[in-house]
């Protein structure tokens, strides 16, 4: 639907295959899965562009977006957005039917749950590719280059800012993504972020994702060698 | 004339948005909007007067998010922001003031973390503040889960006596956010009573028209319609919406032919539009829709209708004459009850019965939990299933959806009981052709009681369509002449016009091949026109009378089903052929290690079976299941194998383990006892979930609480099960302060478990801060910390 393929090796990626040989039931299985989420999620995205300056709260620097009260604290979005003129904030989720689906899988077939799990990892990130390809080109318009996304939780930006990232875009009501106490995303497979829009795309912008990433030393993919993908 | 009797008579009309008008006026994206009932009373009044001039009757208060979890740092109480909000749509003049309550903005549970409980106090604050600020009625609006409206609504009903309209948003494939349909939202809201219920938001009104049809024809009670401007777009980084207000309220003319009572606006739209729809419906007569004559359940997501042919209600959860089911009920093991659910849908089921009734446990906490759980992995409608008025009414208080009551019988004393029930909560309820004299042995006896029943239950508001009556079976073995009452009862009851149900099985006790009995006196009800049967449907014979009639009586179309299921049909002798060749398999095809090794399930399962024929249970799982696991185990930790090949290899050995457990009374291996837990405020579970398969799989009786559990909980079951180990997990950096939370409330209540931890975000480095003992890295690594707490190293 919509063009959405999901890719088979970054599934593998996500199950923490490396160079096993992988039997032909679960190759079957993934497909399967695959086909099935594919059918079953109802994939939503929005996102708002805002103008940005640089400000000044609690005695640090920091990201105030204009037209709102809302600030981005924290040393590294403040690197990430130093030379942007504006920002999106986006949030995009696979709908509470992916997790009724990985949960259901849950009691009858554990396997399934884990491949459904791992292709909707995978689902996520292509529909937050999606977003970020219309982000991309409407800061094309207007002249702008776009920096990765950057999401709270990430570097040291407060996980807590999840819900002013929500409230600004309104995410309840226009996609469904909800908020509990513990800053958990419902439905679970949801991801909120950041682009920076610069004309001027100098270098902390591109610094690898692992060196600032706040799950350095838990990331079971750093642990296996690898990375999530995001750098 | 209160708003309840106005709407018999005349059409009323709502306001528009308030957010799009507060935009203009200045207010902050991502601001509260309510806040400006204090800070900008003069714009928020002024805007409720712009509608009242547009001549709206109702104007909402500006307290859409005005409850405890929206307002917290915004400085202002609930009380606070909806008294404001309330006076001030009282001084616009307005006929009737409408308190406005949209979502709490938390999921509730299974799908997130919000109780029942506290969703309804949460309610329950907004509503009480605003009766007491003189509002006349309470709209709660752009709700997606039909269970917190269900909070809501009894949360208005219990502590207020304001007037209840529902309204849901949809969205473009006609369901809410969380898969809820017009159709069960009609359903649902009109049992439970509401004085109105309808569509908001979401879309524009000529993309609502479906939904809005829907709601119409299921609806018993007017329906209300505010569509936004359309849909909306970004223009110059404003969203705006692509209809104007003269095509707005053409579209609002044919809602009001369609026979929609209450019209308003919602994003986008301007006094405007409200005007314009008012002068566009003027000179549309106000004729009610036809009420639905339907006898219909459902649940969050999903509505059974009766009177579409007949209905299969799926009997298998219930203890009576089940040991294993007793056995497991009595574990609190709800992964059992959700497995026979799930089982008995894909074998064809249209509503699942749910009795939890065995004397040694808590009748009404035990079967309003197995409602939520089963409700969390199947969308069928249930049957709660009692002889307990308590234990109903506190799982039909849990049920998302309109359930069915099983049942009422004519003694006043349970007519008493279960009536009031069952018209506060809008159930379909089974009526038993029984009274204080027993079960009548003719038929007109029997349509006697059901006529009591039918008229008891009239006193209560509560229509025929939502009785269903049980003419009740005999046994031929013991009464024969008797059993064909039955098929003349069904004949008899059926004229007064109500829905009837049989549980067929009874028939055939005490004589040899029941399912030929059952599926042969199903038929005759049928044809007698029986509309419901409370059956097995894992019964083969069963399934063929069902799906056999369901083409006889036009309901499979085109045979579809029939096809489906019985296009490889075989007679009789042949199909014992099959299932000799099956049992045929040989210990040749590989043995069970190897199997395990593989992850080949249905090898796995029928090598044990083979096995089992000269070896005992015990010696199977310590010769072949836990040394294949060991194998797998420490493949996975030399990474030769990944995640899915060790979660085939449990599968593998956990269908070996269902062999064994159909042989023995026992259940796993009796390693020891541990509990797992996914800690407060998280839901992330699959990683628990496979831990707890491969602690089974090694034969240790795992106690699995679930995820979000609180505190006490995890410390009330270690200290009443004398637990030697609890596995907590946690995916989130913020839920690890949970966790820690659990470990030191575990020590202060003297437990002496240790505690081993796992999840995504934790390290070796954790155990300490968290207070635990182990850190399991990963499912194979638990099983060794098991090992070593129970003393099982090898």
């Amino acid at each position: 639907m919509n063009g959405i393929d999901l890719d088979k090796s970054e599934i593998l990626r996500y199950l923490g295959h490396k160079n096993q040989a992988v039997n032909g039931d679960i190759m079957k299985t993934i497909d399967v899965c695959a086909d099935d989420i594919l059918k079953t999620a109802r994939y939503r995205y929005i996102y708002k562009i805002f103008d940005i300056k640089m400000g000044f709260r609690k005695g640090e620097s920091c990201i105030e977006l204009s037209g709102t009260n809302i600030s981005l604290l924290g040393n590294d979005i403040y690197e990430h957005l130093r030379d942007c003129k504006k920002c999106a904030l986006m949030a995009a989720t696979l709908g509470i039917e992916a997790d009724n689906m990985i949960r259901v899988a849950q009691n009858t077939d554990m396997l399934r749950a884990v491949v459904l799990d791992a292709c909707a990892a995978d689902f996520i990130e292509k529909v937050c590719d999606l977003a970020e390809r219309e982000i991309k080109q409407k800061a094309e318009e207007e002249g702008y280059e776009t920096s990765f996304r950057f999401s709270p939780g990430y570097g040291d930006l407060p996980l807590e800012t999840q819900r002013d990232l929500l409230n600004l875009l309104d995410a309840g009501r226009k996609i469904g993504l909800t908020l509990t106490d513990s800053s958990l995303m419902i439905p679970g497979k949801s991801v909120t972020a950041i682009i920076g829009f610069t004309k001027n795309y100098s270098a902390p912008v591109k610094k690898s994702g692992c060196d600032i990433c706040s799950l350095r030393d838990t990331c079971k993919f750093r642990k296996a060698g690898s990375t999530c993908g995001r750098n | 004339m209160d708003v309840i009797e106005y709407i018999k008579n005349k059409r009323l009309i709502f306001d528009g948005a308030m957010g799009t008008m507060l935009q203009r006026a200045g207010l902050e994206t991502g601001g509260l909007p309510e806040v400006y009932n204090i800070e900008h009373p003069e714009t928020v009044l002024s805007i409720h007067k712009q509608y009242v001039d547009a001549g709206a009757d109702v104007i909402t208060s500006n307290t859409f998010q005005a409850n405890a979890f929206k307002l917290k740092g915004s400085g202002y109480s609930v009380q606070e922001i909806i008294t404001s909000g309330v006076t001030l749509a009282k001084k616009s003049g307005a006929e009737y003031t409408a308190l406005d309550i949209g979502p709490l903005g938390q999921l509730m549970e299974p799908m997130g973390t919000l109780r029942f409980d506290k969703a309804y106090e949460l309610f329950k604050e907004q509503l009480v503040a605003g009766e007491k600020a003189g509002a006349d009625l309470v709209l709660f609006e752009t709700m997606s889960d039909l269970l917190e409206v269900k909070a809501a609504v009894l949360a208005a009903r219990e502590n207020t006596s304001l007037p209840v309209f529902a309204t849901m948003t949809f969205q473009e494939d006609g369901r809410t956010f969380v898969g809820c349909d017009p159709v069960s939202a009609a359903v649902t809201l009109s049992g439970l009573r509401v004085d109105a219920l309808g569509v908001n938001c979401s879309l524009g009104p000529s993309q609502l028209m479906p939904v809005i049809d829907e709601l119409i024809s299921h609806s018993r009670v007017p329906v209300m319609v505010q569509p936004n401007a359309g849909l909306p777009s970004i223009r110059n980084g404003e969203t705006a919406y692509d209809i104007t207000a003269n095509e707005f309220s053409e579209y609002m003319k044919t809602i009001a032919e369609k026979g929609a009572a209450i019209l308003g606006g919602c994003c986008g739209t301007t006094p405007e539009y409200i005007s314009k729809t008012k002068t566009a419906i003027s000179d549309v007569p106000y004729v009610k829709p036809e009420l639905p004559r339907e006898t219909a359940v459902c649940s969050g997501t999903e509505t059974v209708i009766f009177d579409g042919g007949v209905t299969l209600i799926g009997e298998r959860i219930n203890p009576t004459g089940k040991k294993k089911l007793k056995e497991k009920l009595r574990a609190q093991d709800f992964g059992y009850l959700v497995g026979e659910a799930i089982s008995q849908k894909d074998a064809g089921a249209d509503v699942l019965d749910v009795n939890c009734g065995l004397p040694e446990i808590d009748e009404a906490a035990t079967l309003t939990r197995a409602v939520r759980e089963i409700q969390a992995a199947v969308n069928l409608p249930l049957q709660l299933d009692s002889s307990d008025a308590d234990a109903i009414e506190k799982a039909i208080r849990a049920y998302n959806g309109k359930p069915i009551i099983n049942s009422v019988n004519g003694k006043a004393e349970s007519m008493d009981a279960i009536l009031p029930i069952a018209a506060k909560y809008g159930a379909v309820v089974v009526g038993l052709c029984l009274d204080e004299n027993g079960i009548p042995e003719t038929a007109e006896g029997r349509l006697r009681i059901a006529e009591k029943i039918i008229a008891a239950a009239a006193a209560f508001g509560i229509p025929k369509e939502d009785i269903i009556i049980d003419c009740l079976v005999l046994t031929a073995s013991a009464q024969q002449s008797l059993v064909i009452e039955t098929i003349k009862a069904i004949r008899l009851v059926k004229q007064l016009g109500v829905k009837t149900v049989l549980g067929v099985s009874n028939v055939s006790f005490g004589l040899p091949a029941r399912p030929i009995l059952n599926s042969v006196f199903l038929a005759a009800g049928f044809g007698a026109g029986l509309d419901s049967a409370i059956v097995n449907p894992m019964s083969a014979e069963i399934m063929k009378a069902f799906r056999a009639y369901k083409v006889l009586n036009d309901q499979d179309k085109d045979a579809v089903d029939y096809i489906n299921n019985y296009a490889d049909y075989k007679a009789e002798g042949s199909l014992s052929a099959v299932s000799a060749a099956k049992s045929d398999i040989s210990v040749s095809d590989g043995d069970l290690k190897s199997a395990i090794i593989d992850g080949r399930r249905e090898l796995a399962h029928d090598l044990t079976a083979e096995l089992l024929k000269t070896h005992d249970s015990i010696s199977i799982i310590n010769e072949y299941f836990i040394p294949a696991l060991d194998v797998v185990g420490d493949r996975y930790e030399k990474g030769t194998v990944f995640l899915p090949q060790l979660i085939q290899s449990a599968e593998a050995v956990k269908s070996g383990f269902g062999v064994l457990k159909e042989n023995s009374a026992s259940d796993g291996g009796g390693r020891g006892k541990i509990i797992l837990a996914t800690v407060r405020g998280d839901i992330h579970d699959i990683g628990k979930n496979i831990v707890k398969m491969l602690l089974e799989n090694y034969g240790y009786d795992v106690i699995d609480l679930g995820k979000d559990v609180p505190e006490e909980e995890v410390v009330k079951a270690a200290l009443d099960n004398d637990i030697k180990l609890v596995g907590l997990s946690a995916l989130m950096t913020t839920t690890v302060k949970s966790m820690k939370d659990t470990v030191a409330a575990l020590k202060k209540a003297g437990s002496k478990a240790k505690i081993v931890v796992g999840g995504a975000v934790l390290n070796e480095e954790y155990v300490e801060f968290v207070g635990a003992d182990y850190y399991g890295k990963d499912a194979g690594m638990t099983v060794k910390i098991a090992n070593e707490v129970f003393g099982h190293n090898n």
